[in-house]
């Protein structure tokens, strides 16, 4: 919880997609992908391209983490809760995944 | 209780008649019975969606007009058929179930839905709710967590509930249950959480358990030797997402089975019975009279649940009872109901994993296409995963004798992983990367056709342009097929040319069922309209079409 309260800190203190990129490691994008590809995938497309009718995840603005974490957690719309099945880790990574576009 | 007269006795005995909708009713329904009930899914046990009204027909569906609409407050779409019974309208989506008054479009009564919202994880493909089935009294409706709840028709007060399996382990429903032979059958879906498939029968008046039929062959019944050894029937899938027909006379119900689990079916060898299958089953004990597999060792998403349509035809000159079948493998069947006998099976769109049926042995002849993407090779597969043709259920008319429905041609990019997919309870249970080859511009998604069953070959076909089509159909006497369009129109079409001939734009995309009938020697005619229930509808549409649910019901409007 202390992680996620810094990078938020440091996402408010420069709102810079660059900075934040910085901050995800790469084992942190590769976990990304691997959640993604198991749970997001068959709505909003296999590596985020070609979505089955969710939102495409390409276009979702890389200022707005915290939005990004409290829709998956909590659920928007037709998309499901998600915040009892993954761990806020895990939700950080998808994340980590989404804002590099799983390039990191 | 004083002294009664004759035709007090007789006001009474109607009143009683009036509420407790019977089993004889049921029998009748599109078949001869009154059309001011519409009282199963599909209108009739047959599923022919046909009405014999006319009095809307080519000369006078100019005057066709809204007589009322009724929003449904929801944003996540509608599919469902509403049915009618003594003057109201029942309607359900996953939200909430309404009766209206069908003389004034008013809500009678509205009864919410619940369901721990976490459930939306294990329906794979939009949140859904079809219908509700009509009993006694009692109103019939399931949720996407998988309970069965009957309500009074009268009040909408729930009479009982029971919980049909536990939507953490991937279980959900979103067809409407049916009654037949004094049984309540619903069906399930989850065949992408690797799900082991089943039916279940209920009592009515009380949702006890009469029986359950598992649709993946166990150990020890016929039909196991077609899975490895193990435990990979338990979740291999084979759900019943579409209501079942059925033939009062042979006491048969039909239902169609979906893809296998996994996807993949290298991790499950053997075909797989009665994985993509449609079975005959006994609807007082669910026993599987005979069963014909559409696909076997279903690799390709290919669920066999669309509709099965019970109509008498000739074939080689001789009259037979018969089951039609798109399956969204591409192909149009026909079979002998009484046994299952392949009697026609032809694509009715582009198809290029099978070379065709062939008709001794009654399995498809794959091709290389197939092969290869068997052995982990990326592929274009046609039809798309989603099929030639998905759901949305087709029209017969007996008097043309021709099926009507809205066909797709996409083009899947198909592969299977590598890797063996993990088995986790309520988690997806796929192993495939599927994504859908670009389109050139202007090609159309599909056709809306009016098809022989026997040949496939279609008497006319009109393109889809902007949008593929998701909406049922509905064939009437008046020469007229009803039908929606993803844009919002509402639209007849003459069944002769397949020129759309009237068209009232409604208030979201149409991707439900309609259904005519008749209050005080009027016709109506209604549909729900709400995009979504299917999240190929969002894509397709990208943005250009507004959610929002609504009942939309037309007349003629009076000299």
């Amino acid at each position: 919880m202390k992680r996620v309260k810094i990078i938020l800190a440091a996402s408010l203190a420069f709102a810079q997609p660059a900075s934040a990129q910085d901050a995800f490691k790469p084992e942190q994008v590769r976990s990304g992908s691997e959640t993604y590809a198991r749970h997001c995938a068959p709505c909003h497309g296999p590596r985020l391209a070609d979505p089955e009718g969710a939102p495409d995840l390409r276009k979702f603005p890389r200022d707005q983490r915290e939005r990004f974490l409290t829709s998956v957690s909590k659920g928007k719309n037709s998309m499901p809760p998600w915040g009892d099945l993954l761990r806020p880790d895990e939700i950080e990574a998808l994340w980590a995944y989404v804002a590099t576009d799983g390039k990191n | 209780m004083g002294k009664l007269s004759p035709g007090t006795v007789l006001f009474a005995a109607c009143a009683a008649v009036a509420h407790a909708q019977t089993q004889e009713e049921l029998l009748h329904d599109g078949n001869g019975g009154s059309t001011d009930n519409v009282l199963t899914y599909g209108m009739g046990y047959h599923q022919q969606r046909y009405s014999p009204l006319k009095q809307i027909n080519k000369n006078t569906v100019k005057r066709l007009v809204p007589v009322w609409a009724l929003s449904l407050a929801n944003e996540v779409g509608e599919q469902g058929q509403p049915l009618v019974y003594n003057g109201v309208m029942y309607v359900s989506n996953v939200r909430q179930t309404v009766a209206i008054d069908i003389a004034t479009g008013r809500q009678i009564w509205a009864t919410p839905i619940e369901w721990d919202p976490a459930a939306a994880r294990v329906v794979c493909c939009g949140l859904s709710n079809r219908g509700v089935a009509l009993y006694d009294g009692k109103v019939f409706v399931a949720s996407i967590d998988a309970y069965l709840k009957a309500l009074d028709a009268k009040t909408g007060k729930e009479i009982w509930k029971t919980k049909v399996a536990e939507w953490k382990e991937g279980y959900s429903i979103t067809s409407a249950p049916t009654v037949v032979n004094g049984v309540l059958i619903t069906g399930m879906t989850g065949g992408e959480y690797g799900v082991r498939g089943f039916l279940a029968g209920y009592h009515p008046a009380t949702g006890s358990l009469l029986w359950r039929r598992y649709t993946t062959a166990g150990p020890g019944e016929k039909g196991h030797e077609t899975w490895p050894a193990g435990d990979a029937y338990l979740r291999g899938g084979g759900s019943t997402w579409i209501t079942g027909s059925y033939d009062p006379d042979l006491d048969l119900t039909y239902w169609g089975t979906s893809n296998g689990g996994p996807w993949d079916a290298n991790w499950r060898p053997g075909d797989n019975l009665w994985v993509a299958s449609v079975l005959a089953l006994r609807p007082k004990t669910g026993q599987i009279v005979w069963h014909y597999q559409w696909t076997p060792a279903e690799t390709y998403d290919y669920d066999g649940n669309n509709e099965n349509v019970l109509a008498d035809i000739t074939v080689n000159g001789v009259k037979r009872k018969v089951l039609m079948h798109a399956d969204r493998n591409g192909f149009l069947y026909v079979l002998d109901r009484t046994n299952g006998e392949l009697l026609a099976g032809n694509p009715y769109v582009t198809v290029n994993w099978a070379e065709r049926i062939d008709l001794a042995t009654g399995r498809p002849v794959e091709t290389q296409v197939a092969k290869r993407l068997r052995s982990g090779e990326k592929v274009e597969l046609k039809p798309r995963w989603t099929g030639g043709k998905n759901w949305f259920p087709m029209a017969f008319n007996p008097n043309t004798g021709l099926l009507y429905f809205p066909m797709k041609e996409e083009t899947a990019i198909y592969q299977i992983n590598k890797e063996r997919p993990a088995y986790k309870p309520g988690e997806r249970y796929q192993g495939v990367e599927n994504t859908t080859a670009p389109r050139a511009p202007g090609a159309a998604w599909g056709y809306y056709a009016a098809l022989n069953p026997l040949t496939a070959k279609p008497k006319w076909r009109m393109p889809l342009v902007e949008f593929p089509m998701w909406s049922g159909m509905l064939a009437t006497a008046g020469g007229l097929v009803f039908s929606g369009k993803l844009s919002g129109e509402f639209i007849a079409i003459d069944e002769d040319t397949g020129k759309i001939v009237w068209q009232f734009q409604t208030s979201s995309g149409i991707n439900a069922q309609p259904i005519t009938y008749t209050h005080n020697g009027r016709q109506y005619v209604t549909v729900l309209s709400g995009l979504g229930g299917g999240t190929s509808a969002k894509r397709e549409t990208a943005g250009k079409i507004q959610p929002g649910g609504s009942v939309w019901t037309f007349a003629l409007m009076p000299d």
